[in-house]
């Protein structure tokens, strides 16, 4: 079962990350989740509207980022919605945590702290145009 | 989101409180490249009051600690790390690669 939507529409000005930040944590929180887990999901949404803001907007702050809370049974469900280009995250590869860090090429952090926080992260391709990702992470789950 | 530069006889204590993500982490950046282009490579970053510190902000704290310690010129040792930020830190595979302390004074202390 799905619970109502909760949204917040911002422009793409980095500045607005901390609004973010915040109605998410909020949302995250109301859900039941641990202050550990409400951290997770901030850090998770703060990279994936970075991404939206600095990829697929490419800097310019008059695009529109859309972010989306609801549940899904046990489930916090997070959306970014951005109208820029399209962005091909399979394509960024993971940071090889292996290296030492002198050799370490840190890019594609964002999307490896996405992918380790939640339990799932979707990436697609609206009709209309933009991206659209997609985040799940249960409610008292593993990380909690 | 707020930075402090105290220049030590030891080190530079850098103390940072506040939000750090994708809209600030160039001034993080840019405090620490002033230390460097300084001369100063000895470096305390005390995050006590740090309440988020994304991948732009590490990214920003692992090129300075690149840079600090090439030709073992110094360090960027770390202070007082909150517990969330020390998951983070430990999840980006950082943390068991630098120095860190419980406090500014002990961190300042071991250069």
């Amino acid at each position: 079962m799905t619970s109502t939507q909760h949204e917040i529409c911002v422009t793409s000005e980095l500045a607005n990350l901390a609004n973010i930040g915040v109605f998410v944590s909020e949302r995250a929180r109301l859900s039941g989740m641990s202050e550990k887990q409400v951290f997770q999901v901030q850090m998770a949404v703060d990279e994936a509207c970075t991404n939206a803001m600095v990829h697929a907007y490419q800097g310019d702050p008059e695009g529109e980022v859309r972010v989306c809370c609801y549940l899904e049974g046990n489930e916090f469900v997070v959306e970014v919605v951005d109208q820029g280009q399209v962005f091909d995250a399979t394509a960024v590869p993971e940071p090889d945590l292996g290296k030492p860090i002198e050799d370490r090429d840190i890019g594609g952090l964002g999307l490896f702290f996405m992918r380790k926080l939640m339990d799932s992260v979707v990436f697609a391709t609206p009709s209309e145009g933009g991206n659209q990702v997609i985040m799940r992470k249960r409610i008292g789950g593993r990380s909690s | 989101m707020q930075i402090s530069i105290n220049h030590l006889k030891r080190c530079d204590l850098i103390a940072l409180s506040g939000r750090f993500d994708s809209s600030n982490a160039h001034e993080l950046q840019a405090a620490l490249r002033a230390s460097m282009d300084a001369g100063v490579f000895r470096i305390v970053l005390d995050l006590k009051d740090v309440t988020f510190f994304g991948s732009a902000a590490i990214r920003a704290l692992v090129q300075a600690y690149k840079e600090c310690r090439r030709w073992n010129r110094g360090d960027v040792r770390l202070a007082a790390i909150p517990e969330r930020i020390k998951e983070v830190l430990d999840l980006a595979g950082i943390l068991p690669l630098v120095q860190i302390y419980d406090d500014a004074v002990l961190a300042v202390g071991s250069f």
